[in-house]
């Protein structure tokens, strides 16, 4: 009988610190089989170290259950998000579709007031809506369960659309908004709906962290340092971002500054989902600000030529997201 | 069609809010409704009622949503009718299987109502 059984479930990582760990402890592993999907059954020996030996390999047991435990209830916390995040929205599209019913004198006549009235409910629900969904990509992503729809397309498309939905509030604030793009920049090969995702993130932060008057462009060009890859940038000349905080800021439900956060509310989490995005793709996401310098986030996503070419795509997990 | 004469609009969805929002949308901009909460309903109705356009949530209770599509188009008398397809923004769904199975368009909810009521003589004319 071997002193010690494991089933190790966390990948190479978990597996490379168990080795580790048994072999300075003076455990000869004996057998190791993989009976299951992903799982790794590990027998080893603790060679006459008798009692305290079995004492750490019980130790290990126990520290290798509770990770197991600890990661099913992050699973079933992901999906109890989801399920409380669709309840919500099922009476909200309720709300905001009786309300264009309102709205549109359907169901009679309706003073402007009343319209302004019905407008304003409106506009709070859908913005109750973008945070619910947002806390819903959140969760789904968290818990992994995101398939990429990969598809070649320009990126003047994206941000052409991203630019619509944010246009009458670019316009309220009166920013200036523009977007540079090299002629004969290849499209990028990604999924079209999350990168539509990032960039509407970043934008909408350009915008809300942008005083009247301001500026807001989009940049793109071929990545001076990866080949294949192209490298998008939205600049402001907002507030800025005092460098201590460029790591914490991609960090799920940080806000730099509580008091800010009433006046730019958000759930927090839009940069968090932006970065899972920009890695699914294998991409690097970081910011360049100091504070009352504006901001400038850029994030990389694989051309057609990079996907064309298994050479130039690279794995992503080489570059850490937070570079000032 | 109905004896009226306006097309028949046939509504697919669970949540009963909506479906009657949906009903009151759609009577008051000149169309006749009828309605259903679950993917059988719907493939039902689809087939007694021959409406002219089917509004699919994609997220039934029983049976889901794309194999709800598959049915209506494999049916004979059902195949013509033009079905758009609701979800929830950012839910996983499969678009390409969509359109593959036959669906006439993909909106998103809450969808723009009056958008919606300006494109839907252009789906019932798609058929």
């Amino acid at each position: 009988m071997p002193d010690l059984r494991l089933t190790i479930q966390g990948g190479h990582d978990a597996e490379a610190r168990v080795r580790e760990v048994l072999a300075r402890e003076g455990f000869r592993i004996v057998d190791g089989s993989r009976p299951e999907d992903g799982a790794l059954v590990v027998e080893a020996d603790g060679h006459g170290h008798g009692p305290a030996a079995r004492e750490t390999a019980r130790r290990i047991e126990e520290l290798e259950r509770t990770v197991l435990e600890l990661r099913n209830l992050d699973v079933a916390k992901s999906q109890f998000l989801t399920n409380v995040s669709h309840e919500l929205r099922t009476p909200l599209t309720a709300i905001v579709t009786y309300g264009e019913i309102l709205r549109d004198g359907m169901l009679g006549e309706v003073s402007p007031r009343q319209r302004e009235a019905i407008e304003s409910m409106i506009g709070s629900c859908r913005q109750l809506l973008a945070m619910i969904e947002e806390i819903l990509t959140y969760a789904r992503t968290n818990a992994q369960a995101i398939n990429l729809q990969p598809s070649a397309f320009a990126l003047e498309e994206v941000i052409r659309s991203v630019y619509d939905m944010n246009a009458s509030l670019i316009e309220r604030k009166s920013l200036e908004f523009d977007s540079v793009l090299p002629p004969g920049l290849p499209r990028v090969h990604a999924d079209r709906d999350k990168v539509a995702h990032v960039l509407g993130n970043l934008i909408g932060n350009a915008i809300d962290f942008t005083p009247d008057g301001g500026r807001v462009q989009v940049v793109a060009r071929r990545s001076p340092v990866e080949a294949g890859w192209i490298e998008v940038g939205v600049e402001d000349t907002g507030i800025g971002i005092d460098p201590l905080h460029h790591e914490l800021i991609f960090q799920e439900f940080a806000q730099v500054d509580a008091s800010r956060a009433r006046i730019h509310h958000g759930t927090g989490l839009g940069l968090a989902i932006a970065k899972q995005f920009v890695r699914l793709h294998g991409g690097r996401i970081w910011v360049e600000s100091g504070l009352g310098e504006g901001s400038r986030f850029y994030f990389t996503l694989p051309s057609v030529d990079a996907a064309a070419s298994p050479a130039l795509a690279h794995d992503g997990r080489g570059a850490e997201s937070a570079a000032a | 069609m109905s004896a009226a004469g306006a097309p028949l609009v046939l509504v697919v969805e669970d949540s009963d809010a909506i479906r009657a929002a949906f009903t009151i949308l759609l009577e008051e901009s000149g169309y006749a409704v009828a309605a259903a909460a679950t993917g059988a309903e719907a493939v039902r109705l689809a087939e007694s009622r021959a409406p002219d356009l089917v509004l699919l949530d994609l997220g039934l209770p029983d049976i889901p949503g794309l194999d709800v599509l598959r049915r209506i188009k494999a049916s004979p008398t059902t195949a013509p009718v033009p079905v758009v397809a609701l979800t929830g923004r950012d839910d996983e769904v499969d678009r390409a299987a969509l359109m593959a199975a036959g669906c006439a368009a993909y909106l998103v909810k809450p969808v723009d109502t009056q958008q919606l009521i300006r494109s839907i003589p252009g789906y019932i004319a798609s058929s």
